[in-house]
Formats: structure tokens, C-alpha cells, sequence
């Protein structure tokens, strides 16, 4: 027991825990973001006598008579102060770490009211953020001090709310001050807390599972198997292949694969629950890679399937093997792309109880509430559901499959009680779908001026233990494979294997960051042997408007790559003149799914009894600001102001379904259909209507981006409605072989918020200068991935380079006002430039993830 | 002495805390030779007659780590305030005899490590400072309390 102060009100602890299990689960001040419980990433960061500790640290007992501030402490100033500063920079994406950062930032500056740019960058740095490369964060600090020392909030720089503004974001305030409710922070009264026994083997027969003694002991409110599950076992987002629980008779196809679901009254008894259910295992060999997976006689991943192979895709077009023999120059090389773990900050929660209509309503962090909707109807095998997102913290692709939310779904559907499911960072670490590993063999041949004849290439992937969305990544890096560039022959053959490892699924920039690396090694190759720099050999190549892409697709005049290149000259002459090493690499991604899949944008204005338009769309904002995007959309295409407008978050009963936060979509596909849905709310506007005679009214934008199918019968089929296209650069300094510099430059088309582009750019950046550098993801001969989140390697705050984020603002696309999205193509060029830099720097080649020799490796760990 | 320091800040560290019961041949012997050696009076003689550092006037040169005959002065960076104050490379057994609070190469401390910065070699723990992120629950789970937080607040 232990007595001490909680932002200046005496507390005592009775029973000695963890502070954050004290502030969260007792006092409710749940600004402490849970974000790994074991002392990594900062999220649950408070001030202890004004010193910064994260919260899981310390033990109650040993705080007797300290003094805490959380996040809900700050003066009425500081909480107007740290919500300008934020804001203004744009240092808030995800939110999720934000508190964290804000209890850093105030701790700094009332000891040091002006710091140094190393000094705030230190401060930071015990901290993780994944979406910001915390550029804007520093800057936050910055600004916050300049406030603190001045003592006045000075006017916002932009606050028209018009496309092009940089305003600020939409949910800043209740990010910067924790009022915000991520799933975790929601303690509906009497809450079971749910969880899974997972498989002890990667590739097992259960024989028999007993759950006598977990469902005897006291506290446990159910435990459940596979017979207990009222719809279907299998779900997935495409192919139902995702086990829920893995039935007695059936095959465990990873260590992740759950056997039975247990809720508890609290998370003591369900952990001593999950001790006690006795399993029965037959251990059979597992498949540790696709070598292995694809050898004759291979053990079967899936009973249910003829052999491993998840997908094979195979893209032709001209004569790619003709052209490589005609060719003056020709390159042939064999690649390797590593796991990459999202890392986002906030793990996977889902809070679940019994709604007022009888029906099972989720609170959801996940990337489409629809998404979730469908999974856990087809668990259920009824329609009593409703699925609303709370805010989520971070996804890049990592939360689009179902982690926690049919568990939670299932627990309330039985005991008919509110159940919280949480993932342990480890379980997060473990089950989620990761960046596929990739092993890429090439070819590519040039004329004697650099000009690309043709690529032929063979790739395969390890998509894991069920598809997830194996099949379309491996799409997507064969259809990109070809690169942002004028030729007609390409053939590209892939194959993603079924494993017993971890799932690999989507994540930032899918597919195409591996293929990428690839396709710019060779060209930066290429150059050198041609004689001409790899500047130019890109220019000469480059897709320009009205080009035709080696997928057949005419380009439309918004197409900015030629500017993207021409943006970063300058900065690529300066450090060839000043003899540093410089490397470059181009790339394009698709906005929109594309390839004659059903893409559709679905947007509903309603005007509520507050006299307000509320902005309902069924489309996640997992933190690139997707609420902003839609409010800044709505102002300049009515005539409404900022006050007049509510953004709410997506749900599966008022929102229409929108599709997933994923392929860079949102921005243009769901901004055009609510520019669709203002149109026809000034129609209505035009017949004279006032907000108050349009209360109870709903205006409803729809788009489909149409688009041909892969393989598609016409002469130029249109893959994707829109591309997004980027120059990166490294700069490293000569004498340390450290990266000086990077500059992104990237064409947007109509850049809706540039700030919130440069966040996403800079984000982009860091995230891909881990995926280069330094990121790991190592799985062990039992199929067991790493389970700590500070050995990931992710960037820290004082350990980056000056990030120049450059947004190339190129209207010319006929939809959404103009705008591209910019989601995933950040990360894609990053790595290949900045493998180009080091061998410019010691004239060695690399052809593999993350790069070795350089002072970035982590040896021994 | 007025001297402007460069950021990170960097001092001295003393890796012993000072409560042996005289059998430990491995931690500081009261020898008085990095006092001698400082040029900026940041180092001293506590009550025990072990040396510590004040970081306010530590410039982090590291004469008194090249004048200590035991070699357990080190200059770190101030804001790794996570450190082990501790160089006893005894066996567990011993080194536990030896002193109220040494370092017995347990290995809890690894283990609970999320960054990976912490290894036991030498049958003592040794902190990774480039890794480290400064989390302390290496500190509150050291059942030896040879982990420090030197701010005084995860440890006393």
C-alpha cells in the first residue's frame, strides 16, 4: 500500500501494481496510453517530481509520498498551449503517443524554456512515434516554448479551412490532451476482460482439449472452442482461410493460431485460466520458408489445400525476354526484402457489450468498420452487430485483418456481458499480418542511352499462415514491379507461399516497397554502366502525361513525376558538386484498388438537430487525417464554415460503407464522393434552404473508380484511376557514413492539407529509413517471431537526419478536387535511395534488407 | 571553473555502490586517485569513502577514469540516467557475499530488458547506453538493486 499524490489530489493505492494499471484501471485517467506495458514506447509516459517515467514501470509501492502528473493535470494554459503547439505544427497523426510526448515536452521546458533543436530532440527520444518521423513533433516543442516564454498563443496560421490550407487537424485537442477514446480507454461497467490460449507449436494436430479446470475456476465467465462458434470458424478479408479457433482434429498453422477464448473478471484469473485448459498435441514439421514450402512432399500448411502456394500471378506484356536480348546493356541480379513489423504505438483492442436493440456492439480499432461488421457477422452467423471505430492509433496496414474484434464479438455474444480484448504487445507482435519477406530475382536490359528495353522478373513471397491479403500484395508488386517509367516489355512471374510463420498481409506502400528496391538498384546499376548519372537515366525514362506505363495504361495529365525529379535536382547537384554521396530512387503507387475491383466512395451529409452538417462516412482515419481531408472538402465545395461542420467517426449504422483505409485510397475515392454528396447539398441550398429547414436532411455521395481488370482485353486498360509518384534522395555525410539528409519530394496532385502531406512524407520517411537501415523481425527455427518492441530498431527522435519534405502540388485528375493520395508511397522510394548513397559512399553493392555495413547495423542483439 | 559544456552532456560514472562488506576485490577502493586527478573538483569521497561525481561540474574529460586503478570509472552521456552501480565480476555466489547490493549476473534484468541493452558478462550487467531506453524496469525488477535510476526516482 502506498500513498502519493495524482495531479495534485492524494491517492492511495491499496494493492501494489504497476502505476499505469493504477491510473487506468482504478482512477480512469486513461490520457497513460497502454501502448506495450514493457517500458518501450512511451505512450503511457507521466511526470514523477516533474521527471519523466513511463507509468508500467514502477510499482505502486515505491511511489509512497511522490508526486504524479498525468496528462489530465496540465494548468488550463498548458492544455491551451501543448493544443495550439501541436496543432499548428501538425505534430498529431495517430494521437497515440502524443501524451506521452506532451508530458516530455513540459518536463523539458520548465526546466529549460529554451531549448536547442538536440536538446528537444534528447528529450523525446525514450519515446516512439511511427507516424510523424517527429519532425513536427520537435517543432511542436519549439513552438510551445516560444509560447510558454512569451505567454501569448498567437492567431492560427491558417484557419479558412479551404483545400490547400494548412489547418489544423481535426481532432487535435482531444489527441493532445488524452480526452480521446482509443477502444482501451472504454470501462463499461461490469467488463469481462477477454483473451486466447494460443498454439504452443507452429504446425500441431489438436487431439483433445479439456477446459474443466479454467471453466471451475472462480472469476472465469466462459471459456470457449471451436464448437462453440455460431456462424463460421473461418473468416478473412478475401479468402475465409483466418481459423478462430482451431478445432479438435484440426491442424495449428502458427504459433498465433488461438485454440480456445477465455473471459475473466480481471486479468489475473485469465491468465491463471489459460494455464489451466489442458491440450493435446500431435507435433508435426513445420514449413519455415517458401523454399521449404514449395519442396515435393512438402508438409501441408492447410489440410483443405492441394499444396502451399496462397496465390501465383503472372504479368506479361510485349516480349520482355526479345527485348532483354536485344539489349546493349543488361543486369542480372537476385534480391532480398526482410519482415517488417507495423509497430504501430497502440496494440490491438476491442471492447464489446450488448447494445440497447439487443445487438452485439463493437468499439473497434481497425482500418474499416464494415470490414469488421462483415468478419463478425459471418462469426456470429446472424446480423445483430454494430461496429463503431474508436480512434485509432496507427495501422499502415497491420489492422485491416481481425485480431481482437470477433473474439470480443464472440465472448459478449455468450456471456451477454461487456468484454474488453487486448493484445499483449508480444501477441501483437506475434499475430497481426506483417510485410511480407520477398526474394526477387531480375533482369533488366537498356539501349546504349539508358533507355529501358525490358524487365523479366520472378518473385516469391512468404505470405504466412492464412492469406490475409497475400494474393493482392503479391499483385501489387508484380504490377509495380515495373516502375514509374516509358517501356512496352515487361513479364513478371510471383508466387506467395503458405508457411507456418507469423501472416503477412498489408503494410505501407504493399508489395511495392520490395519490388521498388529491386526495379531502383538496377537502374542506379544501370546508369553507371551506361556512363550517365542516375538523375538522368530516371529523367530519360521517366512516364510523362499522355505516356503509356508498361501495364498499357495511358497516363492522364496530372502525372508529376518529371516534377518530382526536377524538385529534388538542386539538392542532388549541391552534394554531387560538394563530393558527398547522394543516392536517388523514383516511385509510383496506385490511390484506389484498381484493377476492376469494385472501389466505392460512400459519403452522407446529414444535418442534425444541432443545425450542423455531420460528415458520416464508413472510412477509418487510423491517423492520417482523413476527418480533416473530408471537413477541408466540404468547406470548399459548399458554403459552409468550419463551425457549421461535425466529422464523425466511422460506424456500420449511420456511415456508409466506404471500403478499407488501404491502396491510398480515402483521399480520393471517399473525398470524391463527399465533393458528389456537397454538390447535391447545394442543389438544395440553391432552392433558398437554410441549415435549420434542413435538419433531419441527408445528402449521399457515392463514386465507383472504375477500372479494367489485370489482363484485360483492350489495348490500354486503365489499372487505377490515379497514381501518386515520388523522388527520394539520400545524402550521407562523407566522414561518419551516416545519412546527412534525406528530401522526398512527391506529387500529390491538389494537396488538400500540405501540412498534414509533410507529416505523412516525413513519417514515411523514418518508417522506411527502419525498413533500409536497421528494422528487424527475426523468426526463430520454431516459427517464433521477436516479442519485444524496443529491439524492433524503429528510429528514435535523436537519431535522424534533417527530413526535407517537398509536396509537389500537380492538379490535373478530374476527381476529388484534384487530390492523390499519399499514404504508402512515402515509404516505397526510401530504401533503394538510400542503398544507392552507400555504394556511392564505399563502392560496395547491396542487395538486401535492411542494408549491412553501415554504422546503422545492429550487431550481436 | 566555468567550462561550456558541448550537448549530450557527459560525466563520469563510478560503478560502485559502496556497500561492501570489504571482501570485494572489484569496486572502488577509497583510493583517492580520481579525486587527485579532476581539474574541476567534480569528484569526491563520500562518507563511505567511495568515489562519486558531480555531474554539474563533471565536464566528462575522463582523467579519473584513466586514474582509477580498478578501472570502474566510465564517461557516459548524463541523460542515460539508467545505470548499473556495480563491477563486481565475482560468481553469483560470492559476489553476493561480498557486498549488501552487488551485481550477481542473475540475468533478470536481460531478460525484462525490451531494448536488448542490457547483458550480463562477466557475471555483471552491463548497459548497451545506445540502446537503452532509459525505462528503468531493469532498475525496479534488479532483485540486487545494483541498478540505479540517478535521478532518484525509480530507485532511491
Amino acid at each position: 500500500m502506498a500513498t502519493f499524490t495524482v495531479n495534485g489530489r492524494s491517492v492511495t493505492a491499496a494493492k501494489n501494481q504497476k502505476l499505469l494499471r493504477f491510473l487506468r484501471d482504478e482512477l480512469h485517467l486513461t490520457g497513460a496510453k497502454d501502448g506495450c506495458s514493457e517500458g518501450a514506447c512511451g505512450a503511457c509516459t507521466v511526470l514523477i517530481d516533474g521527471e519523466p517515467c513511463k507509468a508500467c514501470v514502477p510499482d505502486t509501492d515505491l511511489l509512497e509520498g511522490r508526486s504524479i502528473l498525468t496528462i489530465e493535470g496540465l494548468t488550463e494554459w498548458e492544455q491551451k498551449v501543448y493544443t495550439f503547439a501541436y496543432g499548428e505544427a501538425g505534430a498529431v497523426q495517430c494521437g497515440f503517443c502524443i501524451p506521452g510526448m506532451v508530458l516530455c515536452s513540459k518536463a523539458l521546458l520548465d526546466k529549460n524554456p529554451d531549448p536547442t533543436e538536440p536538446e528537444i530532440r534528447y528529450a523525446l527520444r525514450n519515446n516512439y512515434c511511427r507516424c510523424t518521423g517527429y519532425v513536427k513533433i520537435v517543432a511542436a516543442v519549439k513552438l510551445a516554448g516560444e509560447i510558454l516564454r512569451t505567454g501569448v498563443i498567437p492567431e492560427k496560421s491558417a484557419d479558412d479551412w479551404q483545400l490547400g490550407s494548412r489547418v489544423h487537424r481535426v481532432d487535435v485537442e482531444e489527441k493532445v490532451l488524452g480526452t480521446g477514446f482509443y477502444p482501451d480507454d472504454y470501462y463499461p461497467d461490469g467488463m469481462l476482460y477477454g483473451g486466447a490460449l494460443r498454439s504452443k507449436h507452429p504446425r500441431a494436430r489438436v487431439l483433445s482439449i479439456d477446459t474443466a479446470a479454467a471453466k471451475a475456476l472462480p472469476g472465469v465467465a466462459a471459456v470457449l472452442t471451436a464448437e462453440d462458434i455460431p456462424g463460421e470458424n473461418k473468416i478473412g478479408h478475401l479468402k475465409h482461410d483466418q481459423y478462430t479457433l482451431i478445432p479438435v482434429g484440426g491442424l495449428t498453422h502458427y504459433l498465433g493460431d488461438a485454440i480456445a477464448l477465455i473471459a475473466a473478471e480481471d486479468r489475473d484469473t485469465l491468465e491463471k485460466a489459460k494455464k489451466l485448459i489442458k491440450v493435446e498435441y500431435e507435433v508435426l514439421p513445420a514449413v519455415h520458408n517458401p523454399q521449404e514450402a514449395a519442396a515435393p512432399g512438402a508438409p501441408k500448411v492447410f489440410d483443405e489445400e492441394q499444396d502451399n502456394v496462397c496465390a501465383h500471378k503472372h504479368i506479361c506484356r510485349g516480349d520482355a525476354a526479345g527485348a532483354i536480348a536485344r539489349s546493349k546493356h543488361v543486369i542480372t541480379h537476385h534480391f532480398e526484402t526482410p519482415w517488417t513489423e507495423h509497430a504501430f504505438l497502440e496494440p490491438e483492442c476491442a471492447v464489446s457489450f450488448i447494445d440497447g436493440d439487443g445487438d452485439v456492439f463493437l468499439y473497434s480499432t481497425d482500418q474499416s468498420a464494415h470490414q469488421t461488421l462483415h468478419e463478425c457477422k459471418l462469426l456470429l452467423g446472424n446480423d445483430k452487430v454494430k461496429v463503431q471505430n474508436a480512434l485509432v492509433g496507427g495501422g499502415f496496414g497491420g489492422k485491416e485483418d481481425m485480431t481482437v474484434q470477433h473474439f470480443a464479438a464472440l465472448l459478449t455474444y455468450v456471456t451477454r456481458r461487456p468484454v474488453k480484448v487486448k493484445l499483449s504487445r508480444a501477441e501483437s507482435l506475434l499475430v497481426h499480418p506483417k510485410r511480407h519477406r520477398f526474394e526477387m530475382d531480375f533482369t533488366m536490359g537498356c539501349d546504349e542511352n539508358g533507355i529501358i528495353q525490358g524487365v523479366k522478373a520472378q518473385v516469391i513471397s512468404d505470405t504466412g499462415a492464412f492469406a490475409s491479403l497475400g494474393g493482392p500484395v503479391l499483385e501489387r508488386a508484380c504490377t509495380h514491379a515495373a516502375g514509374p517509367y516509358q517501356y512496352q516489355n515487361f513479364e513478371i512471374e510471383g508466387t506467395a507461399y503458405y508457411t507456418n510463420n507469423p501472416p503477412a498481409g498489408a503494410f505501407r506502400g504493399f508489395g511495392v516497397t520490395q519490388t521498388c528496391f529491386v526495379t531502383e538498384t538496377l537502374l542506379n546499376m544501370m546508369a553507371d554502366e551506361v556512363g550517365i548519372t542516375p538523375w538522368e537515366i530516371r529523367y530519360r525514362n521517366a512516364i510523362r502525361p499522355g505516356g503509356v506505363l508498361p501495364n498499357g495504361q495511358i497516363v492522364d495529365e496530372s502525372t508529376g513525376l518529371v516534377e518530382t525529379l526536377e524538385a529534388v535536382k538542386p539538392y542532388y547537384d549541391e552534394a554531387v558538386a560538394a563530393g558527398r554521396p547522394v543516392g536517388l530512387a523514383c516511385a509510383m503507387k496506385n490511390a484506389g484498388v484498381g484493377v476492376g475491383i469494385p472501389d466505392t466512395g460512400r459519403v452522407k451529409l446529414v444535418i442534425e438537430n444541432d443545425q450542423k452538417v455531420h460528415i458520416y462516412s464508413g472510412a477509418s482515419c487510423i491517423g492520417q487525417g482523413l476527418g480533416t481531408v473530408l471537413v477541408q472538402m466540404v468547406v470548399t465545395n459548399t458554403d459552409l464554415h468550419r463551425d457549421d461542420i461535425v466529422y464523425e467517426r466511422s460506424n456500420t449504422w449511420i456511415s456508409p460503407d466506404s471500403g478499407t483505409t488501404s491502396g491510398s485510397r480515402q483521399t480520393l475515392i471517399t473525398g470524391e464522393a463527399c465533393r458528389r454528396a456537397c454538390e447535391k447539398f447545394m442543389e438544395a441550398r440553391a432552392a433558398g434552404k437554410t441549415l435549420a429547414d434542413m435538419v433531419g436532411d441527408t445528402y449521399y455521395g457515392e463514386y465507383l473508380a472504375k477500372t479494367d481488370p489485370l489482363g484485360a482485353n483492350v489495348p490500354n486498360p486503365v489499372s487505377h484511376v490515379a497514381y501518386g509518384y515520388a523522388t527520394q534522395l539520400c545524402e550521407l555525410d562523407p566522414k561518419t557514413g551516416r545519412v546527412a539528409r534525406m528530401v522526398a519530394a512527391h506529387d500529390v496532385g491538389k494537396a488538400v492539407n500540405p501540412l498534414s502531406c509533410e507529416g505523412q512524407i516525413e513519417g514515411g520517411v523514418v518508417m522506411s529509413m527502419g525498413y533500409a537501415l536497421r528494422e528487424q523481425y527475426p523468426i526463430d527455427g520454431n516459427c517464433k517471431p521477436i516479442e519485444k518492441y524496443g529491439s524492433l530498431g524503429l528510429f528514435r527522435a535523436h537519431e535522424l537526419p534533417e527530413i526535407v519534405a517537398l509536396v509537389v502540388d500537380k492538379p490535373g485528375l478530374n476527381v476529388a478536387c484534384g487530390a492523390i493520395g499519399i499514404g504508402e508511397i512515402t515509404s516505397i522510394p526510401t530504401a533503394p535511395a538510400i542503398a544507392d548513397a552507400y555504394f556511392r559512399y564505399d563502392h560496395e553493392r547491396r542487395y538486401s534488407l535492411p542494408l549491412a555495413n553501415t554504422p546503422y547495423e545492429r550487431k550481436g542483439h | 571553473m566555468a567550462i561550456k559544456k558541448r550537448f549530450p552532456y557527459k560525466a563520469a560514472f563510478v560503478a560502485c555502490n559502496g556497500s561492501c562488506r570489504n571482501a570485494c576485490t572489484y569496486g572502488c577502493v577509497g583510493c583517492g586517485l580520481c579525486v587527485l586527478s579532476c581539474k574541476f573538483d567534480a569528484v569526491h569521497l563520500n562518507e563511505n569513502g567511495i568515489a562519486v561525481v558531480d555531474e554539474d561540474k563533471c565536464i566528462g574529460c575522463g582523467a579519473c577514469a584513466r586514474a582509477c586503478p580498478q578501472g570502474i570509472i566510465r564517461v557516459h552521456e548524463c541523460a542515460n540516467y539508467i545505470a548499473v552501480k556495480c563491477a563486481n565480476r565475482a560468481k553469483g555466489v560470492d559476489a553476493r557475499k561480498q557486498c549488501e547490493v552487488s551485481c550477481i549476473g542473475c540475468g533478470i534484468c536481460e531478460r525484462t530488458c525490451t531494448a536488448g541493452a542490457i547483458h550480463v558478462t562477466d557475471n555483471r550487467a552491463i548497459i548497451d547506453e545506445a540502446l537503452c531506453l532509459s525505462c528503468g524496469m531493469c532498475a525496479v525488477k534488479c532483485p540486487r538493486h545494483a541498478i540505479h535510476d540517478l535521478r532518484g526516482i525509480l530507485t532511491r
